[in-house]
């Protein structure tokens, strides 16, 4: 098959001259080749524009990008541009991907089987990178199965494909993004990629990430026998309607057709079924004003990761959901896989935030300082167990600073680094910037 | 894989490619129908990867030929990742007519399901139609996934009949792909079997092609600049210990016996 660049060939780096030895090709796709390559003894990515697409336009594009720099380390962004003699257009390069991060279409065919809270972590480290790029002024315009990676093991993100980045409102230049994932209002023609669209866009990556189907396929979709392109731009565009829709159910998810959205619907958490509820209503209809925005997904997904407990029959994860168990008078219900009575862990309340004091369970820094980002390497805290009386659990101090707690006959104590406090109900945790308050 | 979460894969629609391949004795001069089977067989990986990609269709391959009347050479919708080609041999007249009353009768529900993406039906020939092909092709319309089906034809040499192929098309702004060369067939074999299976289960629209103002039910993208969509370039321990709560578990006496502090 005939590709643009040949192994062995060089390709000259610029601005810094550096030569770049092209090894084999990694893949084609609607806009140019990848190719794995050797710049400087380490592998790395190099992309090459077809012809017709390696516009000024476009190297104009790729330049203010590699000039801005990456917005993080998650992205393969363009590091230089390429050119070769003899070779009509130019590439770039970008890193390669580490084997470990994964298809998101992996994900949709349970060739991986990742668990929650991975899946809430790479739904959290997929906002705060998108909204970092947006924060640069940039837009992505086509957030979608194809580009988005994932560790299944820890939820670490990588963001691909970064050539259509561009500057916010700034018109027209290559794709309008990929069915499926498109707002509505660029499905129907009525607007160009955006911020704003990158976030319905990325609402629905959350969704088909956490429920493995899409949230305006339901009865609707059963309903169309062909699924062409006029069936798309009703079901997409121009008459889009949530499947859990709390006014209007005629667009209900089919028992025996999207049974993921039903069985994963029923477990989640309401906050999480609220915020997918506006995304998909309010969100969906107002563009500039009613969309989640990144922040609000980063919050919601730390929220579910802090959820999380254990079935004690089966070991499976479950989610603690405070208004249900209001409704069902404290009682947690039963697992989704096993049907076993549930037990609820000991947690902690720390401002608004609650964290299920499972038996592997850790703070980060995030939890007692709402001023301090994600960092998942670095935790504050771990549950853990008495040396001598397994049946005594604590919390760890496993940060640098001293915590000081008032105990509920109201004696205060200090807990130095590595040393723990029992998890007593009522027990208030003074971390320094915040108070925690362990409860059951 | 031991599953964690509930639920099975994403659910999919089945998206029917058919190739519908002239296997007549003229298809044996100069290699042609060697030429054929090896750009077939060199496009099944890629478009193993397009499917492989793409989670919301499960493409199902099979494949007619037309000589002396018309036979299902592949006859099994087979899952694309399972498919395998089976060498064409050349021999005969060219009864393309024949061909697509063939796929007809197939596309019919049943057995075809009545929720589908549509069909990709991809037309291979190097001569004139030997026997009714008008009457084949109105058997083929009269289907509404015959109707729906994106259909693609590849002449092979001088020789085909481009008036036929584009009446197969039924688009006038799509014409036929002329394969003068092994290398050109094995470039448009691979476009129809990549570019067009994506574009028939993920109909993109570019900026060239505006979103909503399509006429088409898919969008073809075009040889010379593909503009399908972008480019795809590319544990929980065993043990779920629950912590007690340990003012209000039944052994409350370690509260007693062991500081707050440890």
């Amino acid at each position: 098959m005939d590709q643009i660049l040949k192994p062995g060939q060089t390709v000259q780096c610029l601005p810094s001259g550096m030569p770049c030895t092209i090894e084999t090709l990694l893949g084609a796709g609607g806009q140019g080749e990848v190719y794995k390559a050797q710049l400087g003894g380490e592998a790395v990515a190099v992309k090459w524009f077809f012809s017709q697409m390696a516009t000024p336009e476009q190297r104009a594009s790729m330049e203010l990008l590699i000039r801005k720099g990456a917005p993080s380390e998650h992205f393969l962004y363009p590091m230089e541009i390429t050119t070769a003699s003899g070779v009509p257009g130019f590439g770039y390069i970008m890193p390669l991907r580490p084997p470990r991060f994964k298809n998101i279409v992996d994900l949709m065919k349970r060739r991986i089987e990742p668990t929650f809270r991975a899946l809430a972590t790479a739904g959290l480290n997929l906002s705060h990178n998108y909204l970092l790029l947006h924060s640069q002024g940039l837009c992505y315009r086509d957030i979608s199965f194809g580009n988005a990676f994932f560790d299944p093991l820890n939820g670490d993100v990588l963001i691909a494909d970064n050539d259509n980045v561009s500057v916010d409102g700034a018109g027209v230049l290559g794709v309008l993004g990929t069915p499926r994932f498109m707002a509505p209002e660029v499905v129907r023609g009525d607007a160009l990629p955006s911020t704003n669209t990158d976030l319905f866009s990325l609402s629905v990556l959350i969704f088909y990430i956490l429920m493995v189907s899409h949230p305006l396929e339901g009865k609707k979709e059963t309903e169309i026998k062909c699924l062409d392109l006029p069936a798309m731009t009703k079901l997409y565009g121009t008459e889009p309607l949530f499947i859990f829709d709390p006014n209007d159910n005629s667009n209900a998810p089919v028992p025996g057709i999207h049974d993921n959205a039903l069985a994963f619907w029923r477990i989640y958490p309401q906050f999480l079924r609220d915020i997918f509820i506006r995304a998909f209503t309010v969100g969906m209809r107002d563009p500039v004003n009613g969309r989640v925005r990144e922040s609000e997904w980063r919050g919601e997904m730390i929220r579910l990761r802090d959820a999380i407990f254990y079935c004690p029959h089966c070991s499976l994860e479950n989610f603690y959901d405070s208004i249900a168990l209001k409704a069902s008078g404290g009682n947690p219900g039963l697992c989704w896989a096993c049907a076993a009575a549930l037990r609820l862990p000991p947690r902690i309340r720390i401002g608004k935030s609650v964290v299920m004091l499972n038996y592997d369970a850790q703070l980060f820094p995030h939890h007692i300082d709402d001023q301090k980002m994600y960092d998942f390497s670095a935790p504050v805290a771990a549950v853990s167990v008495h040396p001598t009386k397994p049946n005594v659990w604590g919390l760890k101090n496993v940060s640098k600073d001293k915590w000081v707690i008032t105990a509920t006959d109201g004696s205060v104590k200090d807990v130095e680094p590595e040393r723990s406090v029992s998890l007593t109900v009522g027990t208030k945790i003074q971390f320094g910037k915040s108070e925690g308050e362990i409860r059951l | 894989m031991e599953m964690k979460r509930p639920g099975g894969e994403l659910a999919s629609r089945p998206l029917h490619f058919i190739w519908i391949a002239d296997s007549s004795g003229s298809m044996g001069d100069d290699g042609k129908i060697q030429s054929l089977n090896t750009a077939i067989r060199e496009a099944i990986p890629h478009m193993k990867k397009v499917a492989e990609d793409n989670p919301n269709a499960q493409v199902l391959v099979r494949a007619v030929k037309f000589s002396n009347g018309a036979q299902w050479h592949i006859s099994q919708p087979t899952p694309v990742a399972d498919f395998a080609w089976a060498d064409l041999t050349a021999d005969g007249e060219t009864d393309m007519g024949k061909g697509l009353e063939l796929v007809a009768e197939q596309l019919k529900m049943p057995p075809m399901s009545d929720r589908a993406l549509p069909p990709v039906l991809v037309l291979v020939s190097d001569g004139q139609p030997t026997d009714d092909f008008e009457g084949g092709l109105k058997a083929l319309m009269e289907q509404p996934w015959g109707k729906k089906a994106v259909r693609i034809a590849i002449s092979i040499g001088q020789d085909a009949d481009p008036e036929v192929l584009q009446k197969f098309i039924g688009n006038s702004e799509l014409k036929p792909l002329a394969a003068n060369s092994p290398e050109a067939l094995v470039k448009h074999i691979k476009w129809a079997s990549t570019a067009v299976l994506k574009s028939a289960s993920s109909p993109a629209a570019t900026a060239d092609v505006p979103a909503g103002t399509d006429t088409a039910n898919v969008p073809i993208p075009t040889v010379a600049a593909p503009t399908v969509g972008t480019p795809n370039d590319g544990a929980q321990a065993a043990n779920a210990g629950t912590p007690n709560g340990a003012a209000q578990t039944a052994d409350a006496d370690n509260q007693n016996t062991v500081d707050d502090v440890w």
